[in-house]
C-alpha cells in the first residue's frame, strides 16, 4: 500500500507528465495504464480496475 | 459595505532631530509595524531588548487579510503577552470537510487532545490580530518606540549598521541602527534597496477573497467545494471569522480577467448562489472584496550583513495552508532571542546566521506543502486539472474516508517545523526522552505548578522561561548555576509522583533536557551533567 505521502508524490510527477504530454495527453495515459498493468501482474485486479474506472456520467 | 472594526488612528509623535537626523543611534530598527514587527519588538522587549519600529501607516492594516492562527503562533503569542486578548474574540477550531459536487469526500481533523493549551487553530480578522498584539506593543512603551506616519526611502549598510532615510510629517531624516530587521512584506523597501530577488514559483491562478457579514449558527471549520453545483468548475472555501463574519475564497477561470472579476457586480452573484446552495438563507453583505494569487517564493538566505529579513519580506508562501502570517510569527520569535542576545553580547553575531539557515529550511518546507496545496485548489496546469478530476470523482464513488484519493486533497494545514539539522542542536541519544525530538518544540502537557511566587500555569509550556530552560526529571532541582546564559532549571518530579508525565515523555528518571529561549530543544541527556548542559548552551552561543 501506498502511503498518503507516497500517493502525493506519484500524483503530482504524473500531473505534471501529462501536462507535458500536452495534446498527446490521452495517449500518454493509456501508455501509462499498460506499464502499471505489467507492474500489477495481477489480472483480477486489473479487470477489477478497469471496471471501478468506468465513467458514470 | 457593512463594517465590524473601527480603526483607531495613531497620532505621529515628532522625533527630536539634529539637522534632519534622529541624533540617537538605536540598537535595533524594525522596518514594518504589521503583525511580524510588532511581534519582534515584543519578542525583543521579551528579552529586555529595546527597538524602534518604522511603519508608514497610523493604524492596524486594512483587512482581515490572514484569518487563521495556528497553534504554534498561539503558544508564540502568549510568551509575547497577546494570547489572552486574542482569545477573547477568536474562534477555536479542529475539523473542516472537503466537497467533490455534492459529495462530502475528506474529513480534516488536525491534532488535538486534551493536553493541549490552544487549539490547532483560531480564527481572527488579521485588522483585530494586529490590534491585540499592538494593544500589548503600546504598554511596552519603555522598550518599543513605535513610530508611525513614517516611510523608509533608502537604505545604506555596512558591517556596523545600517543608516536608513524616513520620510515623515516632520519631513525626511536620517536613522541609524546596528541592526535593520525588514517586517515590510512582500513589496517590502529594504528587499528592493538591497537589490535582493525572490526566487521560486509564481502560480497563475487568480483567487477571489470575499469577507461577508453574515449570522449564521455553522460551527467554526474549513469547508472546500470542488466543483458545487452552485457555481460549476470552481474551487470555493469557507471559514468563519469572529463578529458574523465570514470569509469566501474562489478561484477565477482562467478566460476571466480579474480586475474585472473583483467588481461587486461580479463577485456578489456567485457567492449568492452558493450561499442558497449551502441553505444559507439569512440577510448578508460584503465587507470586503480583494483577489490573490498564489507565491512559492524565498530570499536565499535572511541575513545580509546588519540587514534580517522576516516574513513575506522574506519569503511567499501560498494561503493554502495557512502558512503565510504563521511563518512570520515564527520567524520574529526566531530572531527574537537571537538578535537580542547578539546584541547584549551574550551570543557571537554567527547566531545570526542560524536565523536565517532554519527558517530559510523551513520556508522551504513550507513552500512544498504550500505547493502540493495550491496545486490542488487551483491546478496550474491541464495534468493537474485532469488528474484532479480523476481524483476526486474516485474518492466521491466511495463513503467519506474510504478512498485513499480523498487523501489529495488534504489541505496541509501548517505545523510547527522541527529544526532537523540546526548547528544549534546539541549531539545527544534518540533513546532519550524518544517523544522530545531536538531541533523540535517541546510537546505540550498539562502542569500544575505552585511555586514560591504563587503562580500555577496549566501546562508546561507557561513554566518555560525567557532564557534557556532546563527541564529534569527529578524531584529536586540539580545544583546548575553559572550558567552561560539567562537559564530556568525546573525539576519536573520524581516518577513515582509524576508516573504519566515520565510516560508521555518516554524519560527515565534523570533526563535533562535543555530548550532554547523559543522552546525548541537545544540538547538532551540522561542525567543533569552542569558540564555537558553549559557546553551545549556555549555552543549554541558561539
Amino acid at each position: 500500500m501506498l502511503t498518503d505521502t507516497e500517493l502525493a508524490e506519484a500524483y503530482t510527477a504524473t500531473c505534471h507528465a501529462v501536462s507535458a504530454a500536452g495534446e498527446r495527453s490521452e495517449l500518454y495515459l493509456a501508455r501509462l495504464s499498460l506499464l502499471l498493468m505489467k507492474e500489477l501482474g495481477d489480472p483480477k485486479r486489473i479487470q477489477a480496475a478497469i471496471s471501478q474506472a468506468q465513467l458514470s456520467d | 459595505m457593512h463594517s465590524y472594526f473601527e480603526y483607531t488612528h495613531y497620532p505621529y509623535q515628532p522625533v527630536p532631530l539634529v539637522e534632519a537626523a534622529d541624533p540617537q543611534r538605536h540598537a535595533i530598527t524594525i522596518v514594518g509595524g504589521g503583525p511580524i514587527g510588532l511581534t519582534l519588538a515584543l519578542g525583543l522587549a521579551r528579552q529586555g531588548v529595546k527597538s524602534v519600529v518604522i511603519e508608514p501607516r497610523d493604524c492596524v492594516s486594512l483587512g482581515s487579510r490572514a484569518t487563521c492562527i495556528s497553534r504554534r503562533s498561539m503558544e508564540i503569542f502568549a510568551a509575547t503577552g497577546c494570547a489572552s486578548r486574542i482569545l477573547v474574540e477568536g474562534l477555536n477550531w479542529t475539523s473542516g470537510t472537503s466537497y467533490y459536487r455534492e459529495k462530502p469526500i475528506y474529513r480534516l481533523q488536525m491534532p488535538m487532545d486534551a493536553n493541549q493549551r490552544f487549539y490547532p487553530m483560531v480564527n481572527m480578522q488579521q485588522c483585530m490580530l494586529e490590534q491585540c498584539i499592538l494593544d500589548e506593543v503600546l504598554t511596552r512603551s519603555n522598550l518599543i518606540e513605535l513610530r508611525w506616519q513614517s516611510k523608509v526611502m533608502s537604505v545604506a549598510h555596512d558591517a556596523e549598521g545600517a543608516r536608513l532615510q524616513i520620510e515623515s510629517p516632520q519631513g525626511s531624516y536620517a536613522i541609524e541602527s546596528d541592526y535593520v530587521v525588514a517586517c515590510d512584506g512582500a513589496r517590502g523597501v529594504v528587499r528592493q534597496a538591497l537589490g535582493l530577488k525572490f526566487a521560486g514559483t509564481q502560480y497563475e491562478g487568480t483567487y477571489i477573497i470575499v469577507d461577508i457579514h453574515l449570522k449564521s449558527e455553522y460551527p467554526t471549520e474549513r469547508r472546500a467545494w470542488f466543483d458545487p453545483p452552485s457555481n460549476p468548475g470552481a474551487t470555493i472555501l469557507m471559514h468563519k471569522q469572529p463578529r458574523d463574519i465570514w470569509r469566501v475564497d474562489y478561484q477565477l477561470r482562467d478566460d476571466e480577467d480579474a480586475a474585472e472579476a473583483v467588481k461587486p457586480e461580479q463577485v456578489l452573484p456567485r457567492v449568492k448562489a452558493h450561499l442558497d446552495w449551502i441553505g444559507e438563507t439569512g440577510t448578508w453583505e460584503p465587507v470586503w472584496i480583494s483577489s490573490y494569487k498564489a507565491n512559492c517564493l524565498t530570499l536565499e538566505k535572511y541575513n545580509h550583513g546588519r540587514v534580517l529579513f522576516a516574513g513575506d519580506a522574506a519569503h511567499l508562501v501560498p494561503i493554502f495552508g495557512v502558512r503565510g502570517l504563521n511563518s512570520g510569527i515564527d520567524d520574529s520569535f526566531n530572531l527574537a532571542w537571537k538578535l537580542a542576545y547578539v546584541v547584549k553580547g551574550i551570543a557571537a553575531p554567527l547566531l545570526l546566521d542560524t536565523y536565517s539557515d532554519e527558517r530559510v529550511f523551513a520556508a522551504r518546507q513550507n513552500i512544498a506543502a504550500g505547493a502540493k496545496s495550491t496545486e490542488m485548489m487551483a491546478p496550474p496546469s491541464h495534468g493537474f486539472d485532469l488528474m484532479r478530476q480523476a481524483a476526486l470523482s474516485l474518492a466521491a464513488e466511495q463513503p467519506m474516508g474510504e478512498s485513499s484519493f480523498a487523501s489529495l486533497v488534504n489541505p496541509r494545514q501548517t505545523s510547527a517545523i522541527t529544526y532537523l539539522e540546526s548547528r544549534l542542536n546539541s549531539a545527544s541519544s534518540d533513546a532519550i526522552a524518544p517523544r522530545v525530538a531536538l531541533g523540535a518544540v517541546l510537546p505540550e502537557y498539562p502542569w500544575k505548578s505552585v511555586d514560591a511566587g504563587g503562580s500555577s500555569g496549566m501546562h508546561l509550556s507557561e513554566q518555560l522561561g525567557k532564557g534557556f530552560t532546563i527541564l529534569v526529571f527529578a524531584e529536586a532541582a540539580p545544583d546548575l548555576r553559572n550558567l552561560p546564559a539567562p537559564a530556568t532549571v525546573l525539576a519536573l518530579g520524581a516518577r513515582a509522583s509524576v508516573p504519566a508525565l515520565y510516560e508521555f515523555f518516554s524519560a527515565e528518571e534523570g533526563v535533562t533536557i535543555v530548550l532554547r529561549p523559543d522552546a525548541h530543544v537545544l540538547a538532551k541527556f540522561a542525567h543533569a551533567d552542569l558540564a555537558r548542559v553549559c557546553a551545549a548552551i556555549q555552543s549554541a552561543l558561539r
